[in-house]
C-alpha cells in the first residue's frame, strides 16, 4: 500500500480535521441534551447544583407529587426518557430532549403538556393504565412553573389544597389495657348493676360513657352517685328522662372530662347548670323540656359551650 | 328462660362454632401440621383463629347488646333518607346555567359516544333546570325553588355534587348504595352498624325501616335491608307510621300478655332443645327475636305514636297523625332516635322523573315528591339541631344516581312530560350531623351537569366516610363469608372523604 | 500508474457488501426509530439486524475467503506491529486492525440487538423476550441498551475515521470496494487465490438465521 500515491491530506491535518469534528460532534450532543451535559457537569463539580429550600412549595408539595406519581419511572435507576424527577436539579435539568420545566410558561413546558394530554394520548403522562393526575395535582404544577419553577417560593396564591388522607387511629391495646386496670373492677360491678348504661368510650381508650336515658325514671341521683368512683374517666353522660335532680350536681362536677351532657326532661334547674360552668372540656349541654332559664346557659355559652333547649325555647 | 342460662348458651355456641366445618378450614395455613403441633406436644388445643377483623362476638341471647367502636367516634346513629327512583340533581341542588342557556339543543355526540343510556335513544335535547334557582343561606349554597324549608337549614347542610355510581337501573343502584354490592345478598348499612356497635334500646330493633309513597315499591325489595351474609337478627324492621307500627307484633284480639308470655316459654323451650340438638346459631337469634318483639309491643307501640308529640311539632313537620307519609316517617325518626335506634332508613319512593306518565314528569311528579318531603325534611333537620341530637347524629339524603342533563326520548320519540333518564356519572347527595363540615359543597360537575370534574365520590367512599364517623376502619368491620372477609366497602379500594370531615 | 495488472480483483463477495450496508441503513433506522419513538421499525430493523449478524457470525466461518474471521483476526503481536507501521504487507480483505474492528463491530450489535429483546420503554413497548425477565431485570437490561448504544456511535466513528483516514491521506478507497467489491490490483498482494462461496449457501443461512429470529420472536408472543 505504499506506492498508490500520496493523499489529499497529511496525517497531522486529518486528525487534526478529525478533533475538530469530534469536538464539534460532542458540542452539538451537548447542545442536544443539555440535562446530560449539566448533569455531567454538576456530577464533576463544575456547575452549581440548584437546591430548593426546605418549606418552599417545591418540597411541600411539588415534590411529594412527582414522589407518589412520576417517580416509579422518573427516578435515578429507571429514568424513562433520560428524565429524573427525584430532585430539584434533576427536574430542572430535564430529559432526553432537553429542559421540560420552563420557568413561568407552563404551556411551553414538555412536563406540563405530557401531564395534560387526555389519558388516551399515546404521549400522555402518567401513560394509558395508570391512574392520571387529579385536575387539582395539574393545577398545581401549573401554577408552580407559571410562578417561576421556584425552589425558593414558599406559598402560591390560588393553589388547591393539598389532598388530606385520613389517618385511622393506631390501637396499643397493651397501653389501653393498662390505662383501664385502676378502674376496671369497679366499671364491671356498676355495669352488672347498671348493663347497658356504661361502656368504653371506643375499643382503644379507658375513657367512659354513661347513657341512662333508656332507664328512665328507674335512674335516680343515688344511681347517679354510684357512679362517682368512675366519674373522672366520664367523657359523654346522656342521663335524658331520668329522675334526677339538683342533687346530682356533686356527682356531674367530679365529671372533669366530661364534653357532652344531655339532661333533657329532667328535674334540673338552673343550680346544677351553674356548677357546670367549671368542667373545662364541656362542649355541649342539652337542657331541652327543663326548668332551665337562659340565663343560666349564658356564662357556659360565653366559655364555648353549644347549649340546647332551655328558658327561650 | 329455665334451665338454660346465657352462660351455658354462650359455651354451648362457641362448641357449635368450633365444630363448624368453616372454622376448621379457618384454623388457618397451619392446618393438619397444626393439629399434629397440638398433639405432639401435647399443647392445649386452642381451636380459635385469630379474628382478622375485630372481635364481635357476644353473648347470642343478646345479640344487639352494645359494643365501643373501634375509635372514637363522631356519631352514635344514622338517619338515612333515601328518595327512591333518584331526584333530578338538576332541577334541585347542581345549578347549570351553560345547561340552561343550551336548553333545547341537541345532545353533543361526544356526551352519547360509547354510553349507555337505560332509555334515551338517538340523539336527545338538551333539558335546562326547570325551575329557577338562587343562592341560600351564609353558604351561599344554590338550591332550587321548589325547596323553600330545607333552604333555612341550608347551611347545616354538607352537599356533596359528585356523587357517581356504575349501576344505571334502580334495583342494582339501590343495593349498592344500601349494601356496597349491585349483587342480591350482601348485608345492608343497618344490618353493618348494628353488628359492629348493636343497640341502645334493647326493647326496639337497632334497624328500622320506614316507607313512604309505597304505592312505587322499592325496586330492589327487601334486601335493601337484609342482613345477607350477617346473622338475621341484623335485619332491619320495616315499621308503619299508621296502624299497627310493626306487622304481627300486637297479640291477636283475645290473647292477654301472659298468655302471649305463656305460648312463647313454650315456643321457647322447643327451640333451646331442637339447638341442643342441632346447635344451629340461627336458632339463638329466633329466641332472641321472640323475646324483642314480646318486649317491643310495649315500646315500638310508644315509639313510634306521633300523637304524643306537642301540636307545634306536629305541624313543623306538617305531621298527620293516622297516615302513612313521609312527613310522620321524619317525626318517627326523630322519636326513634331519641330512644337509641342505631339505624333508622326511610324511603320515600317515586322520584324517577323519566317523564312517562304524568306523575313521573319533572314538571309534575318532581314537584309533587319536593311538596311531599322538603317541610319534612327540613323540619327533622332543624328538630335534631334544636334538641341536641344533630351533634352525634349523621343524616343522609340522596338517591341512587343522578339524571341526565337531557330531555329523555324514549323509544326515540319526544316525552308527553318532561323527563330525565337515569345517569350515574354524577348525583347530589347532602349529610348533616357530627363530624362533618356544614355549610359546605363539595365536588363539582362540568357546565352541562354531565360528568365529574372534581373530587369524584364513589359510593364506597360514602360508606367509608360513614363508618369513619361511626369510629370504624372500613377495613376492620368484616365478616368471614365464602372464604372472604366481607366489608360493606367490598374489594376495591375506599376513600374516605377526608374534605368533608369536621 | 505504469502497472501490467489492470484488471481490478474481486475481494469482496455479494453477500458480504450487502450486510455491510445493510447494516449501515437499519443502525440509522434504528438509532432514529428509537429516538422518535417508532418503537414498531424499531422492532423490526433490530430483529431484521439480529438476523444479519447471526448470518454474517455463520459466514464468518463458512463464508468466502475475505469475509471469514481466520482470514481477518490475526495474533495482537502482529496487529500491534500493523498499528504501528512495522507491518507492511498487503491485505485482499480486512487489514489486522480492521479485523478486529469489524469482530467487536460484530459483537457490539449482537449485543446490542440481544438486549433489545428484553427491553421496554416503560410504557407501551416491551421487547419481544422482555416479559421472560422480571420488571426490574428488564429495566436494568434498558439501561444496558442505552449504554451499548453509546460505545457503538463511538465504534461507529473509530470506523468511520479510519476510513477517512485510508481515503484522505493514505489514497486508499475501501468505500468503493465495500461497494463495487473490487479493489485496485496495487492493494492487493500478488498471486491471490480467493475463494467465493456459493450464493445460495449464503441465501440458506440467512433463511436458517432468519427462521432461528422468528422462532425467538414467537417464543415472546404470548
Amino acid at each position: 500500500m505504499s506506492d498508490f500515491g500520496p493523499g489529499r491530506l497529511s496525517a497531522a491535518a486529518y486528525f487534526g480535521c478529525v478533533a475538530l469534528l469530534t469536538a464539534l460532534g460532542l458540542g452539538v450532543a451537548a447542545w442536544a441534551h443539555p440535562a446530560f451535559l449539566h448533569s455531567s457537569l454538576q456530577t464533576m463539580g463544575l456547575e452549581a447544583v440548584p437546591h430548593a429550600a426546605p418549606g418552599s412549595f417545591y418540597v411541600t408539595r411539588i415534590a411529594p407529587l412527582f414522589d407518589a406519581r412520576c417517580l416509579g419511572c422518573h427516578d435515578d435507576t429507571r429514568a424513562k426518557g433520560q428524565l429524573r424527577l427525584d430532585s430539584f436539579a434533576a427536574a430542572m435539568r430535564g430529559g432526553r430532549d432537553g429542559p421540560v420545566i420552563e420557568p413561568g410558561n407552563p404551556k411551553g413546558s414538555e412536563l406540563f403538556r405530557r401531564i395534560s394530554l387526555p389519558s388516551s394520548d399515546d404521549r400522555a403522562m402518567p401513560p394509558s393504565g395508570k391512574t392520571p393526575l387529579t385536575a387539582d395535582e395539574v393545577t398545581v404544577i401549573k401554577l408552580w412553573i407559571a410562578s417561576g419553577a421556584s425552589g425558593e417560593l414558599r406559598t402560591i396564591k390560588g393553589a388547591p389544597r393539598p389532598v388530606v388522607e385520613v389517618k385511622i387511629p393506631e390501637s396499643d391495646l397493651a397501653a389501653v389495657q393498662k390505662q383501664r386496670a385502676p378502674l376496671a373492677a369497679a366499671l364491671k360491678q356498676l355495669q352488672a348493676r347498671y348493663p347497658g348504661v356504661i361502656i368504653y368510650e371506643s375499643r382503644n381508650s379507658a375513657d367512659l360513657e354513661v347513657d341512662a336515658s333508656l332507664r328512665g325514671a328507674a335512674f335516680g341521683d343515688g344511681d347517679l352517685a354510684a357512679l362517682l368512683p368512675l366519674a373522672a374517666r366520664i367523657v359523654r353522660a346522656d342521663l335524658s328522662g331520668t329522675t334526677i335532680t339538683d342533687a346530682a350536681a356533686p356527682t356531674l362536677v367530679a365529671m372533669t372530662s366530661l364534653t357532652r351532657l344531655r339532661l333533657a326532661h329532667t328535674k334540673i334547674t338552673d343550680k346544677t347548670l351553674v356548677a357546670l360552668v367549671g368542667l373545662k372540656s364541656l362542649k355541649s349541654v342539652s337542657v331541652v323540656e327543663t326548668k332551665v332559664s337562659d340565663d343560666a346557659l349564658a356564662p357556659l355559652r360565653q366559655h364555648g359551650v353549644a347549649t340546647y333547649g332551655g328558658g327561650n325555647e | 328462660m329455665s334451665d338454660f342460662t346465657s352462660d351455658e348458651l354462650l359455651a354451648e355456641y362457641l362448641k357449635v362454632q368450633a365444630q363448624t366445618r368453616r372454622q376448621f378450614v379457618g384454623w388457618g395455613a397451619g392446618g393438619l401440621g397444626a393439629l399434629f403441633m397440638n398433639s405432639a406436644m401435647a399443647a392445649p388445643a386452642a381451636p380459635h383463629a385469630v379474628p382478622a377483623s375485630l372481635n364481635f362476638a357476644r353473648d347470642p341471647a343478646t345479640p344487639l347488646s352494645v359494643l365501643p367502636p373501634q375509635f372514637g367516634a363522631k356519631v352514635k346513629r344514622v338517619i338515612y333518607l333515601h328518595m327512591g327512583g333518584s331526584p333530578s340533581q338538576l332541577d334541585l341542588f347542581d345549578y347549570k346555567p351553560v345547561l340552561k342557556r343550551f336548553h333545547g339543543h341537541d345532545c353533543p355526540q361526544s356526551f352519547l359516544q360509547g354510553k349507555r343510556f337505560a332509555f334515551i335513544q338517538g340523539v336527545p335535547k338538551l333539558l335546562g333546570p326547570m325551575f329557577p334557582f338562587h343562592q341560600a343561606g351564609k353558604s351561599g349554597a344554590w338550591i332550587s325553588d321548589r325547596l323553600p324549608h330545607l333552604e333555612k337549614q341550608v347551611d347545616d347542610l354538607c352537599i356533596i355534587k359528585s356523587m357517581k355510581t356504575d349501576q344505571f337501573n334502580h334495583a342494582p343502584a339501590q343495593l349498592l348504595v344500601h349494601t356496597g354490592d349491585p349483587r342480591l345478598g350482601h348485608a345492608s348499612l343497618g344490618s353493618w352498624i348494628t353488628y359492629g356497635l348493636g343497640s341502645e334500646n334493647q326493647n326496639l330493633p337497632g334497624f328500622i325501616v320506614l316507607i313512604s309513597n309505597g304505592g312505587t315499591t322499592a325496586n330492589a325489595g327487601k334486601p335493601l335491608w337484609g342482613s345477607g351474609f350477617l346473622p338475621s337478627v341484623y335485619q332491619g324492621v320495616p315499621c308503619r307510621s299508621a296502624g299497627e307500627p310493626v306487622l304481627y307484633l300486637q297479640n291477636p284480639q283475645g290473647v292477654t300478655r301472659p298468655e302471649r308470655r305463656q305460648v312463647l316459654d313454650a315456643v321457647d323451650e322447643i327451640n333451646r332443645e331442637n339447638f341442643k340438638e342441632f346447635g344451629n346459631p340461627e336458632t339463638v337469634t329466633r329466641i332472641a327475636q321472640y323475646e324483642m318483639a314480646f318486649r317491643m309491643q310495649l315500646e315500638a307501640s310508644d315509639a313510634m305514636d306521633i300523637k304524643k308529640e306537642p301540636a307545634k311539632v306536629l305541624e313543623s313537620y306538617g305531621a298527620e297523625p293516622g297516615k302513612t307519609s313521609y312527613a310522620n316517617n321524619c317525626l318517627v325518626a326523630r322519636r326513634l332516635a331519641e330512644r337509641g335506634v342505631r339505624f333508622i332508613q326511610l324511603y320515600h319512593w317515586g322520584w324517577d322523573s323519566h317523564g312517562t306518565p304524568v306523575d313521573e314528569g319533572v314538571n309534575v311528579g318532581l314537584v309533587k315528591r319536593c311538596k311531599e318531603t322538603d317541610q319534612p325534611t327540613a323540619a327533622l333537620l332543624a328538630d335534631l339541631k334544636q334538641r341536641g341530637l344533630l351533634e352525634d347524629t349523621l343524616v343522609i339524603w340522596g338517591g341512587e344516581f343522578g339524571r341526565t342533563p337531557m330531555w329523555e326520548n324514549r323509544g326515540g320519540q319526544e316525552m308527553e312530560f318532561i323527563g330525565r333518564d337515569h345517569h350515574p356519572s354524577c348525583f347530589t347527595l347532602f349529610m348533616a350531623g357530627g363530624g362533618i363540615k356544614h355549610g359546605i359543597s363539595h365536588g363539582e360537575t362540568d357546565e352541562m351537569g354531565y360528568s365529574i370534574v372534581r373530587d369524584p365520590v364513589e359510593v364506597r367512599d360514602l360508606h367509608a366516610t360513614m363508618l369513619y364517623l361511626l369510629g370504624f376502619d372500613y377495613h376492620k368491620l368484616s365478616y368471614p363469608y365464602q372464604g372472604l372477609d366481607q366489608k360493606l366497602t367490598g374489594v376495591k379500594p375506599a376513600r374516605i372523604v377526608s374534605e368533608i370531615l369536621a | 500508474m505504469s502497472d501490467p495488472r489492470k484488471e481490478h480483483v474481486l475481494v469482496w463477495d455479494i453477500p458480504t457488501r450487502i450486510f455491510h450496508w445493510t447494516i449501515v441503513v437499519l443502525v440509522a433506522v434504528s438509532w432514529f426509530s428509537a429516538d422518535n419513538g417508532y418503537l414498531r421499525m424499531h422492532l423490526w430493523s433490530g430483529l431484521t439486524l439480529l438476523a444479519l449478524l447471526l448470518f454474517r457470525v455463520l459466514w464468518g466461518l463458512l463464508g468466502s475467503t475475505t469475509s471469514r474471521f481466520t482470514d481477518f483476526l490475526h495474533p495482537p503481536r502482529k496487529v500491534m506491529a500493523y498499528l504501528r507501521g512495522h507491518e507492511k504487507s498487503l491485505y485482499a480483505g480486512h487489514n489486522p486492525a480492521g479485523g478486529w474492528m469489524v469482530a467487536v463491530m460484530i459483537g457490539v450489535l449482537l449485543a446490542q440487538a440481544v438486549t433489545g429483546l428484553f427491553s421496554n420503554d416503560g410504557l407501551h413497548f416491551t421487547g419481544p423476550l422482555a416479559l421472560w425477565v422480571s420488571d426490574d431485570v428488564s429495566t436494568r437490561i434498558t439501561g444496558l441498551h442505552g449504554t451499548i448504544f453509546n460505545i457503538i456511535v463511538v465504534f461507529i466513528w473509530l470506523h468511520v475515521v479510519a476510513v477517512g483516514f485510508y481515503l484522505l491521506v493514505k489514497n486508499h478507497n475501501l468505500v468503493g470496494a465495500m461497494v463495487t467489491g473490487k479493489k485496485h490490483p496495487h492493494l492487493v498482494p500478488a498471486g491471490l487465490n480467493l475463494s467465493f462461496t456459493r450464493l445460495y449457501i449464503a441465501l440458506l443461512l440467512l433463511a436458517l438465521t432468519a427462521g432461528i429470529v422468528a422462532w425467538v420472536f414467537f417464543q415472546g408472543v404470548p
